[in-house]
């Protein structure tokens, strides 16, 4: 869907419509929606919010923690110590503020997003402005796990803020946040590297133009230095503020050992409810290495264009990790629309769109036979989730297909490019 | 390797270099592969349009063969634990007496017109004579037809052997099934009730709670009832909450007995929204009755003509005397007729009888209907059926998972499973996929006319969409999608307006030719058509495609019927330059897509008062799925 809106023929000339405006009314329609009675219905949707990311689970925490209990002394709370101090002094915590709240962030996010298009493109402001806010306040992967309170969705706002300041060049923001987001989804942490590419070179795009990463490798050293002191201090001050190490496994252990297989969108957990224990540990590590073996590859072929290496690898922890909501895949997907450049390159848009379709609603109603109506069984979700990942993955391999394709050129009649 | 082959004998070599030259192609393999790819393109397109209209085909004679005896198979039970007809039964003609008893008290009530109280406080007052506890519930309905308002009644028999925690409901409805509760009264199943209440409670073996329900009217006093025990609330509905509450249930039997003596026992099984229960109640039900109580069992009403040659009726009458003998016909014309009533039950998404509200609640119902008759049979052998039924479901340990939730049943001991039915459908939602792309494909070149296409096609260079690219205004077409989705949005609301139901007659002509002329105002809006009636044909297609292939799961016999009505239809649309032909066209295509609202004004309110009540979701899926698939059919011909 993101993919067919934003190929559309070019607009006449400069609208008048301030950004501005335009971001407050969709801001504003979509607290309208916070106020019908979805945000109820959605709140433990399996696909909306996973157990790391689950708004019920953090409150069932912070009411632990409120009453003297560890709430990591259980198997129910897998958020962040820093989430839940957030929560439990300053942030509110009644769902009907939280709601506007989390809209806010998507705001706050969909504003980021923007920034780092005008950025990209060197302007200070552009007709696309208002489209790009739009493709991601309106994604529906976006706005539905923010109605169900996924704290997803406030990674995703953080994702976009600290890429915002790292397409400004801004290295020590940047850092910070992608140390905050990592602390809260271990997973991002393979977005370090084209992150801190992206920190040594510059955001413009570069696809169509490919050359050797012009600086030295070496400037990395201290980028990456101060992330670790970031981390580190995150990881001390959640320490202090828990009481101890006992945080650690329940939240970024969770994210390697899988304890939960509570269903979701993602590839985990239907294969680790199969699959016999004693092969558990080597799966374990083949679906962790799994992510981490894209990095180095995408690094090197985008070399000269950062954000775009940045942008596949996000699409590939969206489909690949451990416990994905539907607001992984769709960051992904709304940040199709800051890449205008590949549009003409696409090899099978229509077929993405069409597959992500049929995710959008097999997923649901697959989950509905199983859990709700009782005449499915597991396997019928489990193959939605299958078509999904289908989905994902054509999202993927059209982007990176696109994205080396330009740098070849347009078409030319009578010829043909061949990948060797 | 080099230097081995070379070792080799030389025809050796010559043959290895040959091979070598097949895969690799020569000098340079990726021309070779160029090529390759190419000739498999463009012999796949050409043969694309055959293909399709095979999967059309196919598909839509599948759907006929649906009913064949050659296809599908015997029903069987699946769960172990259920032991159908294994047990003593103990129901005697004391009992029947009692029954009798109880019918007379109710025709007196019948006959000095009783309100639901009166009848509803006579009840509980005899469950309690029983020594059961019993309870009224007081409803109302607001629907934009007007207020519905009712008394249940009901008992409750505690386990003597388990811990409450699972119950099973007997249940009747004042109103018959009959004619779909056009008035019939249920006495005879009531009395049951009454009477089974009584002889149940003698017995030590039930494991589970036993709930006994009277519901008043049809369907409305059993959703009262059902939506307060499981404490779901709907914002037209008030009643007063069930006071006395059991476990989960897991089974209910419906009793309707409407006439005075029966020939057989009907199965009804379909329920609110295509759900179906599991198909391993029916079959233990069907196994008693006939081993059991002796009676014999058919799918809904359908008495099988088979049993009486002298009646033949229905499709076979039109036949010649040869072909009307073949066994194979009768059996396919009686196997047609019961697909065609489940078909008309699932795709409506409307129950069969009172059985089809406990769906909802994941409680698989049927309901037994004692199809009137001058005999044989009656209160004796109901009663030791439903006995034995009961005894059934009492040895159940998990709830019915293990036989069929998916199923077409062509006869009442043979089915269809979900494999050998569910395909028909998809293959013509793959048809309309492959239109679909096809025509994005031919969206997107520079030569729009025919000839120009075909030419290329024959052409040696195949079809490859980077030729000659070219925009395709997909923006438009998503917005002339969003249009009419927002439209069937306005119909939808318009449809469960007070206003619009009072005057059906006369607004739904109306709001047919206001439909009718929207695409031509889309149409001049946008003005330039390009290829843009290409891609919104694409697009349509697409979606519908989805739509059908995803409701198949869910609905079959709603997906079947869009395969129908959609299939061909949107795969042939395409603008016309003629007046005559556009205007045949329009015509056409209307009717298709909103000739409900001329025709249909009873499905209409039927169907908006099962919304309202009911939570039915057919009206709304006709007007926000199915009306702005034809109205963008429609702006396809336009344009």
């Amino acid at each position: 869907m993101t993919l067919m809106s934003s190929s559309k023929t070019p607009s006449p000339p400069a609208s008048t419509l301030n950004f501005s405006v335009v971001l407050s009314a969709l801001v504003a329609a979509r607290v309208a929606l916070t106020l019908t009675g979805l945000p109820d219905v959605l709140r433990d949707d399996h696909q909306l919010a996973s157990p790391l990311t689950s708004f019920s689970q953090l409150q069932e925490g912070i009411y632990l923690f409120n009453h003297g209990v560890d709430p990591y002394s259980g198997g129910t709370f897998r958020h962040s110590p820093l989430f839940l101090t957030l929560f439990a002094t300053i942030l509110p915590n009644s769902p009907r503020i939280c709601s506007l709240l989390w809209t806010l962030c998507d705001g706050l996010g969909a504003w980021a997003l923007v920034q780092i298009w005008r950025a990209r493109q060197n302007v200070t402001s552009s007709e696309r402005d208002g489209l790009i806010a739009a493709v991601y306040l309106f994604n529906p992967y976006i706005f539905l796990p923010t109605l169900a309170l996924s704290t997803s969705s406030l990674e995703n706002t953080l994702m976009l803020i600290l890429l915002m300041f790292a397409a400004r060049g801004k290295a020590s923001p940047a850092l910070l946040g992608l140390a905050f987001l990592v602390h809260f989804s271990l997973s991002s942490i393979v977005l370090l590297s084209p992150i801190l590419l992206l920190l040594n070179t510059d955001q413009f795009s570069h696809l169509a133009s490919p050359r050797p990463l012009a600086t030295s490798i070496r400037k990395v050293v201290p980028l990456l230095g101060e992330f670790v002191v970031y981390f580190c201090l995150l990881a001390l001050s959640s320490t202090l503020v828990s009481g101890g190490f006992a945080w650690i496994p329940q939240t970024w252990g969770a994210t390697l050992m899988l304890p939960d297989l509570t269903p979701n969108p993602g590839l985990w957990w239907y294969f680790f409810t199969e699959i016999f224990d004693h092969f558990r540990p080597f799966f374990l590590m083949v679906f962790t290495v799994h992510l981490l073996i894209y990095i180095v590859p995408v690094c090197i072929k985008f070399q000269h264009d950062a954000l775009y290496a940045t942008f596949i690898l996000l699409g590939i922890v969206g489909a690949f990790k451990a416990y994905p909501t539907l607001s992984d895949p769709g960051l992904f997907l709304s940040m199709i629309s800051l890449f205008p450049e590949i549009y003409p390159y696409l090899r099978h848009p229509i077929v993405t769109s069409l597959l992500h379709l049929h995710a959008f609603l097999l997923l649901p109603l697959f989950h509905h036979l199983w859990l709700n109506q009782g005449t499915g069984n597991a396997n019928f979700f489990y193959a939605s989730t299958l078509v999904f990942a289908c989905a994902n993955g054509a999202a993927i391999i059209d982007c990176l297909w696109a994205g080396l394709r330009i740098a070849i050129g347009k078409p030319v009649e009578g010829y043909s490019i061949v990948q060797e | 390797m080099e230097a081995e082959e070379a070792n080799q004998g030389p025809r050796w070599k010559q043959s290895i270099s040959r091979l070598r030259q097949k895969f690799k192609g020569g000098a340079n393999a990726n021309v070779a592969r160029l090529r390759r790819r190419k000739a498999m393109i463009s012999s796949l397109t050409r043969r694309l349009p055959f293909f399709k209209f095979a999967l059309f085909v196919v598909g839509y004679i599948w759907m006929l063969a649906i009913p064949s005896p050659r296809l599908g198979r015997g029903t069987y039970i699946d769960e172990n634990a259920l032991q159908p007809s294994q047990v003593n039964t103990y129901w005697n003609w004391g009992d029947v007496h009692a029954a009798d008893r109880y019918l007379e008290q109710l025709e007196a009530l019948r006959d000095v017109n009783s309100t639901s109280e009166q009848r509803a406080h006579f009840l509980e007052t005899e469950f309690k004579k029983l020594g059961l506890p019993a309870s009224t519930q007081n409803y109302n309905f607001s629907s934009s037809a007007g207020l519905i308002t009712g008394t249940n009644a009901y008992a409750l028999l505690g386990s003597p052997r388990g811990a409450g925690t699972e119950a099973m409901v007997i249940s009747a409805s004042w109103l018959s099934r009959t004619g779909e509760g056009d008035g019939t009264l249920n006495l005879r199943g009531i009395s049951t009730v009454l009477a089974l209440a009584g002889f149940l409670k003698r017995y030590s073996l039930w494991a589970k709670d036993i709930v006994f329900v009277i519901s008043d009217g049809y369907l409305d006093g059993m959703h009262a009832w059902l939506s307060e025990y499981h404490g779901s609330t709907h914002k037209n509905l008030q009643s007063d909450p069930v006071e006395l509450t059991s476990g989960v249930i897991w089974t209910a039997l419906n009793i309707d007995y409407p006439g005075h003596s029966f020939s057989h026992l009907g199965v009804f099984f379909e329920g609110l929204n295509g759900r179906l229960p599991n198909q391993d109640l029916l079959n233990s039900f069907q196994r008693i009755s006939r081993n059991t109580g002796h009676v014999p069992v058919t799918v809904y009403d359908h008495i099988d003509p088979r049993e009486a040659p002298q009646k033949v009726e229905g499709l076979v009458s039109n036949l010649p005397k040869i072909l009307q003998d073949n066994p194979e016909i009768q059996a396919f014309s009686y196997q047609a007729k019961n697909v065609a009533r489940h078909i008309g039950y699932q795709a409506r998404g409307r129950a069969s009888g009172v059985h089809g509200l406990f769906h909802e609640y994941r409680i698989d119902a049927i309901t037994i209907f004692a199809i009137p008759a001058t005999g044989p049979h009656g209160f004796h052998a109901i009663g030791r059926i439903v006995e034995s039924t009961l005894r059934t479901m009492n040895n159940l340990l998990e709830r019915l998972h293990a036989s069929f939730f998916f199923f077409i049943l062509t006869d009442h001991d043979r089915f269809m499973k979900i494999g050998n039915y569910l395909p028909s459908a998809v293959l013509i939602s793959i048809a309309m996929m492959i239109q679909g792309l096809q025509t994005w494909v031919r969206a997107g070149w520079k030569g729009e006319d025919e000839t120009k296409l075909n030419e290329k096609q024959d052409g040696s260079s195949g079809v490859t969409p980077t030729q000659q690219p070219k925009r395709r205004p997909v923006g438009r077409a998503l917005a002339i999608m969003t249009v009419a989705h927002l439209v069937g949005l306005v119909v939808f609301t318009a449809l469960t307006q007070r206003l619009f139901i009072e005057n059906i007659q006369l607004l739904a002509p109306i709001m047919f030719i206001l439909l009718a002329t929207i695409p031509f105002i889309m149409a001049n809006t946008i003005g330039d058509t390009g290829p843009l009636s290409l891609v919104l044909k694409s697009f349509n297609l697409c979606l519908a495609s989805t739509v059908i292939s995803i409701i198949t799961v869910l609905n079959f016999s709603l997906a079947s019927s869009l395969a129908v009505f959609l299939g061909i239809p949107l795969s042939i649309t395409s603008s016309s330059s003629s007046i005559l032909t556009r205007v045949i066209k329009t015509a056409l295509y209307s009717m298709l897509g909103f000739g409900w609202l001329l025709l249909g004004h009873r499905e209409i309110l039927s169907a908006v008062h099962d919304w309202e009540v009911l939570q039915v979701w057919f009206a709304p899926f006709v007007c926000l799925v199915y009306v702005p698939l034809a109205l963008q059919a429609l702006t396809v011909c336009v344009l």
